[in-house]
């Protein structure tokens, strides 16, 4: 079993407080992974991190063999030449609490811009395998709309279509559902779900803790920066060992 | 380009003076605003790409870069235009000895102008530039986009819309701004119409120049309210 990612010991700070303390993870194959716990315990700070939006101060991180940060040897991460972290990116998808879609570009260029400039792949192919994600979405009809005339929940629709057109490894989900009505969350749940379903490998930072239970082969609690608990789902949420993991769930009502 | 001379004088009427037929004086006018006009398409033409420049320095990640960036900026838009025209006009004298044509008078007014509406193109390049959310770097970053493709497929598109409106508002400034030639003696249309309003005794001219810098802005009124309703098939 390789793990697709894999983050060792990982320290950040901004300023004098310190977000992450010693945090190790390894997601595998088809493994989908939900990070919980309270805001400020670092959950989205770990997501930046492994996405390479923020550099560790200490630790390694690897997508698979591509070595994107190890250890110097003062301890403190040095990361690699920008072709090594151009390909470990290419390795990842991340879909952003607030959708992040180019605002000026329909869905379609949203979907397939990338792919073209980025991968350099042909357009017309490209735009073949947009159109079935556009379907799988269930934004059929929506090709030639920008992203203002969609609701927030199709939005986040197409932010998922946009990371799944660069045919990524690993697709990390920073509370994809936050900033929507309940009423919109659920489809947005249904396509992760089903992403679940064919092993798509995936992190989701979320506070669904029913989606959590039920799509999630690991559950990890994330408190003051570190990583207090990890588990099998049902283990986790229903039989906590710790303290502060239980004191969470209780807070936010389970 | 110096402007065509008048035969009209700048004083009281005398019997030698020519009276002038309506007709004449909006064709007089009109050349006139020949020469308004190539200072005002020459400005843009200069001051909308030097402006990314100077955008482009103030922003620069070397603060004695930054710093100039920003001497320039406030000495531009902290003097009277008219001054500085002035100043680009006699400088070469001054300081290199150079002896003044009257071709220098239109290469300063043209100078000046540039420099001056540079500064303010620029703060608008980069008020726009600085309210693109970072999110939106970041979606490109995560996607693999390179620093010049964020820039040029995901940033200045969104740029230009958010610009629009403040740009419009320095090309109307610009339009009414070319009078200030007349200060240093090119023969524009204001000049025109202040030597026209002097010798015919007249408001007249003062009044047709009005309704052609007027009607200039209309269309660049018009021109403006199109490029928006293009731009307007999103919101962000």
């Amino acid at each position: 079993m390789t793990a697709v990612v894999s983050i060792k010991n990982a320290r950040k700070s901004f300023g004098a407080s310190e977000v992450l303390r010693d945090i190790s993870l390894e997601v595998a194959r088809g493994e989908v992974v939900a990070v919980i716990g309270p805001s400020g315990g670092g959950k989205s700070t770990l997501l930046r991190c492994m996405t390479l939006l923020e550099r560790l101060d200490a630790g390694a991180l690897s997508y698979g063999k591509v070595e994107v940060a190890t250890p110097g040897s003062d301890g403190a991460s040095v990361y690699a030449k920008d072709d090594v972290l151009g390909c470990a990116r290419s390795r990842f998808g991340l879909v952003f609490q607030n959708y992040n879609l180019f605002p000026h570009l329909t869905v379609m260029r949203n979907i397939a811009d990338a792919p073209v400039r980025v991968q350099r792949r042909d357009r017309a192919e490209v735009e073949r395998s947009a159109r079935e994600l556009i379907e799988r979405m269930g934004l059929t009809g929506c090709e030639d709309k920008v992203p203002c005339h969609l609701s927030g929940g199709q939005q986040q629709r197409v932010a998922i279509a946009r990371a799944l057109a660069m045919d990524p490894e690993i697709i990390y989900f920073d509370e994809p559902t936050s900033a929507l009505d309940p009423e919109l969350t659920a489809g947005v749940l249904r396509v992760i779900r089903g992403l679940a379903d064919e092993r798509m490998t995936m992190v989701v930072v979320t506070h669904e803790m029913d989606f959590a239970r039920e799509v999630a082969d690991r559950v990890v609690f994330m408190d003051g920066g570190m990583i207090v608990e990890e588990g099998p789902a049902e283990q986790v949420l229903d039989n906590p060992r710790e303290d502060r993991t239980r004191a969470f769930l209780a807070r936010i009502g389970k | 380009m110096p402007g065509r001379a008048l035969r009209v004088h700048d004083g009281p009427v005398g019997k030698d003076d020519v009276q002038v037929e309506i007709t004449t004086m909006v064709q007089m006018l009109g050349e006139g605003f020949i020469t308004s006009f190539q200072i005002f398409a020459l400005t843009l033409i200069g001051a909308l790409p030097l402006g990314v420049v100077v955008a482009a320095l103030r922003m620069c990640r070397i603060a004695p870069v930054r710093l100039i960036a920003r001497a320039y900026i406030s000495v531009m838009r902290g003097t009277p235009l008219m001054l500085q025209m002035f100043a680009v006009y006699f400088m070469p004298f001054y300081v290199f000895g150079v002896q003044l044509t009257p071709a220098s008078k239109w290469q300063a007014v043209i100078f000046a102008f540039i420099a001056n509406y540079a500064a303010y193109f620029a703060e608008i390049y980069r008020s726009g530039l600085q309210s693109i959310p970072r999110g939106q770097y970041e979606a490109a970053e995560v996607l693999g986009y390179s620093k010049l493709q964020t820039l040029a497929y995901i940033v200045v598109p969104q740029v230009v819309k958010r610009v629009i409106p403040a740009i419009g508002n320095e090309v109307i400034t610009l339009v009414k701004d070319t009078s200030l030639a007349f200060a240093i003696g090119v023969g524009e249309m204001f000049s025109t119409a202040k030597a026209l309003v002097a010798s015919q005794v007249s408001m007249a001219p003062f009044v047709i120049a009005a309704a052609i810098y007027w009607t200039f802005n209309f269309a660049v009124e018009l021109v403006l309210g199109l490029v928006e309703k293009r731009l307007a098939y999103y919101r962000d």
